[in-house]
């Protein structure tokens, strides 16, 4: 039974980590949580189906992964369903959400939670001011 | 005035009663029984505030490892003891702070305060609003200023003309305003536009409070995602 964590592409739902960042954060998660981590699996840029874990799932029995955030798990229902079926009785860790479960339910919910963040539009900060944000607060257009 | 008025407009931010005691009341029992001091003093609020004052920061610190667990539900909790005012500002469906805020604070000069600042240097989206209740009376300075949101804004714009928002002409403002002595069952609403800070104080009780952010999920979000903010329905 091996603790493991995820390090996928940089580009995680509305955040940029690289990948030495994405390390950074799931170790300091498994430390506070006096978690021994024993593997690192390289899910491959531009992916987004964790299809290595579940390989190394097969191969290893893993008990317990750790991904920096739930914008990591798959969008696609057919990678959607491949996931929770092969790993429903791993127990996932996100660390910038500080949630943590396993089953069916709850990685649904999470891609579900995922979703409902991907949906929501965004002010890109870079391109507006702290008066147009203002501005923006009031306006009827949002 | 309606109070939603009072938010989004002049002065920026209101203070509202909170609508179910029951939850809030609930809300601080928990927040007693998770707190490390001798069961004695767990029983009223007002005896663990002394004990509190007394404590070292370290102390303080150690106190909180159990707030873990309070915190855990006090999003919620805290959203769901005024339903109707937030369903007002924001409708059902509403982003919220996945792990709302306790604070305490210790009386003394010497002790650091929150400096003046406006709610958006996080990089909360300008439709968030913040709901900050004390878990007690308050009856000294201990409480929280809020700067009328024109005055806030004038300072904005200004400072953003020299290059910089939330520099040292608002973090020197600290102390100009005295904070209002709220009730227990009393809360601030306040938009993030609206400059607000705490001042030291004199007491012989520490102060504690909770605060939690919200908005609606249907409008945009700015810096603030998942790592901060959860989905949340009221019922
Ligand atoms: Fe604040």
């Amino acid at each position: 039974m091996t603790i493991a964590i995820i390090n996928t592409d940089m580009n995680i739902g509305p955040f940029r980590i690289p990948g030495n960042g994405q390390n950074m954060i799931t170790n300091n998660y498994a430390e506070r949580n006096n978690f021994k981590v024993e593997e690192i699996i390289p899910e491959p840029f531009k992916s987004r189906s964790l299809a290595t874990t579940q390989w190394v799932h097969k191969k290893k029995r893993l008990k317990i992964v750790i991904l920096c955030s739930i914008h990591q798990l798959p969008l696609e229902k057919k990678r959607i369903k491949d996931l929770v079926n092969n790993m429903k009785k791993v127990e996932f860790h996100f660390a910038l959400e500080g949630i943590s479960g396993k089953g069916k339910r709850f990685l649904l919910d999470c891609i579900q939670e995922a979703k409902i963040f991907k949906d929501a539009r965004i002010i890109d900060s870079q391109k507006t001011s702290w008066s147009k944000l203002y501005k923006i607060k009031n306006s009827k257009k949002y | 005035m309606k109070i939603n008025t009072l938010i989004n407009k002049e002065p920026g931010y209101a203070i509202c009663s909170i609508e179910n005691m029951k939850i809030f009341k609930k809300l601080r029992d928990s927040f007693l029984k998770n707190l490390k001091i001798p069961h004695k003093y767990k029983k009223n609020i007002n005896n663990a505030r002394v004990q509190i004052a007394k404590m070292s920061k370290a102390e303080i610190n150690r106190s909180m490892i159990n707030f873990l667990t309070f915190n855990k539900n006090l999003s919620e909790m805290m959203i769901n003891s005024c339903p109707k005012l937030i369903k007002d500002l924001c409708g059902k469906d509403l982003f919220i702070q996945r792990r709302a805020h306790t604070t305490i604070n210790v009386p003394g000069n010497e002790h650091t305060k929150q400096w003046t600042h406006y709610e958006m240097i996080s990089g909360i989206s300008p439709f968030t609003y913040i709901f900050w209740a004390p878990l007690h009376d308050l009856d000294d300075d201990g409480g929280a200023y809020h700067i009328d949101l024109k005055t806030s804004l004038k300072i904005m714009k200004k400072e953003e003309k020299e290059g910089l928002v939330n520099g040292p002409r608002v973090l020197e403002m600290m102390g100009l305003k005295k904070p209002p002595r709220l009730k227990f069952g009393q809360a601030i609403i306040f938009n993030p536009f609206v400059l607000h800070g705490n001042i030291p104080f004199q007491s012989g009780f520490a102060r504690i409070a909770c605060n939690v952010r919200f908005q609606s999920c249907n409008k945009p979000l700015l810096q603030k995602n998942t790592d901060y903010l959860k989905y949340f329905r009221l019922s």
